[in-house]
């Protein structure tokens, strides 16, 4: 409990050293925010043309795919708003000698990297992403109940952790290797195939974003049970279990990693 | 003499060092490009699969699969990098250092862009062309590969590249303006990706923006070659789109030299 | 208060063919090679006490530093402060230490210098009354009232490095470590860094271990010195200590038109002495030897030599700090 405590009280002081640093970059900040909707936006214009020429999307109404849409990007936007970043660890901080001051603070070292910065960018995604789940739920023809919508805000800590444990386990690699960047990269883009119904995928895809990248369990599989109302003990088991477990590898290899650093030059 | 060289080696050996990682970052990123690619695929598929036409806006389904890849391709043989350097160097201030310099900025970073480009990009152009064909081959039961177009093809993509690359130029100025490069650079790149029809192919817009998007350079870009190697075009209205693409680049041109003359004369009046 | 023995750091180094093809080589296919950086160290360091690590580019200062500091983890061997152990312990160990690295900082850059103070202050937990009373000493020692409302990336690099040992001393550590302290600094910012440690060390009783390549870091500073080269410690002792270990060493140059001078005159037979006490390097018409005077004097040398050969030109160099360092770096320590 007193961990916890001090936890929150450093990372409220990280949180106000940021948007103090914020207000000395305003400009910067509505270029992101405006070019991450942009993105969505852009997104959104190719289903709505899509859905134009066809009923339904291998069975999903439009507001079904939009819905599915708006869930995954809460996760990801929230995680790009706190734990951005990671991010650095892979593209410079460990090439660059710069994690030495982090093992010279008397405080956890992945706790430390994660609540130092945040990335405004992420507003982005994250207004956008509440705004289509806001907006598509009335057209869905599901059986709305009071459980349903707080197993859906329930979820969203943990399959936010899906995010930041596969680039906590990626990050972790430039301990070895000096530079991961590319391949947290790589890792992420899987998190592409989740803005769609994972059934639009063929059989391969559909494991591979289940269970070995699992970026399906961070919106379709808990869409699934609060659209469908489906086996709930996988749909929302499972997204708490992957999460539960990539985080836990991230931390294990991390700290692996930390005793392989080299930081940098004499 | 053989001295005198040997001093450089180890700037050599760092410079082809700094390629290599540079090509290592370029391979990931070529990767993470695929991957869209799969998942626009599915999606077309889905979509095919979903309706109940097989041609969507002159689309069928194995079009729609050549229509992705060409677009992938495309997009790797025209990027162009000069949006983030010139707006670097303005942030940087050591834009300031090309003014003592006497050649022409433009000119040799055209030069040397193109020297990597050549080098990495026909080591994937000419297996994904083999590809191109091979599906669109399997998927119709006809060898469809015709020379003449590959050239027109090759010609609409050179236009293209230049097009980019001094559009791009023109973007780099915003660094006076903006200084979070990487959100002004993602800002274009979103709004291009959807204009050129990188996102959706522009036939399946409403007519009046089609015909809105067609003109704007944006198509110059991706779409209009693409659409010549699909054999989309013919006649006048390939040689009109043709045309479009030289019209965009001396426009970007003309602009480039005439924002770098005003940035000029701002620095000079500023002192940097 | 602090106990490093047998430190030993390895380090792997790929080994990458040039060129693409190297690249992705070594990138599925690695292969690496062992490097020691830090070979078998180990000395004690009492409370209150400076001490100054010497050596060349390369020669394992910063590698040691970090060892002791918990940022690298240690191949073989240990230490401790206090009784802790870094890699073990790494949150309350670094608690007592403060550390500082003159090429990089733990400032934040972007903001007022004051509000680095205050974020640190809850990291490590310091009290505010504490933390009112600390600030109050550390802006007379390191004087930071004249910047301490600038954003930091404004700081020049003098008091950006005052700044910087002041953020490593607010939570009143036992032990501070500073690499490369007055690294591109000027002669009287040098002065001034160097005056504030010293007070802090005299305050405080602060246990102070510096790496330097700067010699009047060590002589104004440190009573002690370690000097490190290839990775192991070639000298502990005092400067004076050195000048006796070493400064008996004198450098005989001549210049000769007698063809292999050197073995004609056959130094090491006449005078029976050992490699540690004599070498010998011809170059061209010249010859310099360096000899052990406590052995040989110099005026047996010099009547020798004159004696055996015809000689155009001839001096004998003494040694002065600067100078038996400065050979110690070009060749090694036998």
């Amino acid at each position: 409990m007193k961990h916890i405590k001090r936890a929150l009280k450093i990372h409220r002081i990280f949180m106000a050293q940021e948007f103090k640093r914020m207000m000395e970059y305003k400009g910067d900040f509505v270029v992101g925010i405006i070019g991450f909707l942009l993105v969505q936006l852009s997104n959104l214009m190719f289903l709505w043309i899509v859905f134009t020429q066809i009923p339904n999307l291998a069975g999903w109404s439009i507001y079904e795919v939009v819905f599915i849409y708006g869930l995954s990007l809460i996760p990801k936007g929230i995680d790009h708003f706190f734990f951005d970043n990671l991010w650095s660890i892979g593209f410079f901080i460990v090439r660059k000698g710069d994690f030495d001051k982090y093992l010279t603070r008397p405080i956890n070292t992945l706790f430390h990297v994660l609540v130092e910065k945040i990335q405004i960018d992420a507003l982005g995604e994250l207004v956008m992403g509440i705004a289509l789940v806001c907006v598509s739920a009335p057209g869905i023809e599901a059986e709305w109940s009071a459980f349903r919508i707080i197993a859906m805000i329930f979820m969203i800590p943990f399959v936010t952790l899906i995010f930041t444990g596969v680039k906590t386990i990626t990050s972790s690699v430039a301990f070895w290797t000096k530079r991961s960047g590319n391949i947290t990269f790589l890792f992420y883009t899987f998190s592409d195939f989740a803005r769609y119904p994972a059934t639009v995928y063929n059989r391969f895809v559909q494991n591979v974003i289940t269970y070995i990248i699992p970026f399906a369990l961070t919106s379709y599989y808990p869409a699934l049970y609060i659209i469908k109302g489906e086996n709930p003990l996988f749909n929302l088991g499972m997204p708490v279990v992957a999460a539960v477990v990539l985080m836990g590898i991230g931390i294990f290899v991390w700290h692996k990693g930390i005793r392989a650093y080299e930081s940098a030059g004499s | 003499m053989k001295r005198k060289l040997k001093i450089y080696t180890p700037f050599v050996n760092a410079g082809i060092q700094e390629v290599a990682t540079y090509r290592v970052n370029w391979i990931f990123f070529m990767l993470g490009n695929a991957i869209a690619c799969l998942v626009s695929y599915f999606i077309w598929a889905a979509v095919y699969s979903s309706g109940t036409k097989e041609s969507m806006n002159g689309f069928t389904m194995p079009q729609m699969i050549v229509y992705i890849v060409l677009m992938f391709l495309t997009n790797t043989i025209i990027a162009s990098d000069g949006a983030y350097v010139v707006g670097e160097e303005i942030r940087e201030g050591s834009i300031i250092m090309r003014l003592i310099k006497p050649v022409s900025y433009n000119a040799t970073f055209l030069f040397q862009e193109l020297g990597n480009k050549l080098s990495t990009e026909i080591a994937i152009a000419v297996p994904m062309i083999i590809t191109v064909e091979v599906i669109r081959t399997v998927l119709s039961g006809v060898l469809q590969f015709n020379a003449f177009n590959l050239l027109l093809y090759i010609l609409s993509c050179a236009l293209a590249y230049l097009v980019n690359f001094y559009f791009n130029i023109c973007f780099g100025f915003i660094a006076f303006v903006i200084k979070y490069l990487w959100g002004a650079n993602m800002m274009k790149n979103v709004v291009i990706g959807f204009l050129s029809g990188t996102v959706i192919p522009l036939s399946f817009l409403p007519d009046a923006l089609e015909k809105v998007f067609l003109f704007l350079p944006f198509a110059s870009l991706n779409y209009t070659p693409v659409m010549i190697y699909m054999e989309k075009y013919s006649g006048a209205q390939l040689w009109y789109y043709i045309g479009l693409q030289a019209f965009w680049m001396l426009f970007f041109f003309g602009l480039s030299k005439l924002l770098w003359k005003a940035s000029v004369k701002r620095l000079s009046v500023q002192g940097g | 208060m602090i106990h490093v023995e047998n430190l030993r750091k390895e380090f792997k180094k790929t080994v990458k063919d040039p060129g693409l093809k190297g690249s992705l080589k070594s990138l599925f296919k690695p292969k690496s090679e062992k490097v020691v950086a830090v070979d078998n160290i180990s000395f004690k360091v009492a409370e209150g006490e400076i001490l100054g690590f010497i050596g060349p580019n390369g020669a394992g200062k910063s590698t040691v530093i970090k060892m002791l500091t918990g940022i690298l983890t240690p191949t073989s061997g240990s230490c401790t402060i206090n009784g802790k152990n870094p890699t073990q312990n790494r949150k309350s160990y670094v608690k007592e230490i403060g550390v500082v690295f003159g090429q990089r900082t733990q400032l934040w850059w972007d903001l007022p210098l004051r509000e680095t103070y205050g974020v640190l202050k809850e990291i490590y937990e310091v009290p505010e009354d504490s933390y009112k009373k600390r600030m109050a000493f550390l802006n007379e020692v390191l004087e930071l009232d004249d910047f301490i409302s600038s954003p930091v990336r404004t700081l020049s690099l003098g008091q950006r490095m005052r700044a910087d040992i002041a953020a490593s001393l607010l939570h009143s550590p036992k032990v501070l470590f500073l690499d490369e302290p007055t690294i591109g600094l000027d002669v009287v910012v040098k002065d001034n860094i160097r005056k504030a440690i010293e007070h802090i060390n005299e305050q405080e009783k602060t246990t102070v271990i510096l790496t330097t390549h700067d010699l009047a870091d060590i002589e104004q500073l440190s009573k002690r010195m370690v000097m490190i080269d290839k990775g192991t410690k070639v000298f502990d002792g005092s400067i004076a200590g050195l000048k006796s270990k070493y400064g008996q060493i004198r450098e005989l140059y001549f210049e000769t038109d007698v063809k292999n001078a050197a073995e004609v005159l056959g130094y090491a037979e006449h005078f029976s002495l050992s490699s540690d006490d004599l070498s010998v390097e011809p170059e061209g018409n010249s010859v310099k030897v360096r000899f052990n005077s406590s052995i040989v004097p110099v005026s047996d040398m010099l009547s020798y030599t004159l004696n055996k050969i015809n000689v155009s030109d001839i001096n004998v160099k003494g040694a002065d700090i600067e100078e038996i360092i400065r050979r110690l770096y070009e060749q090694g320590v036998d």
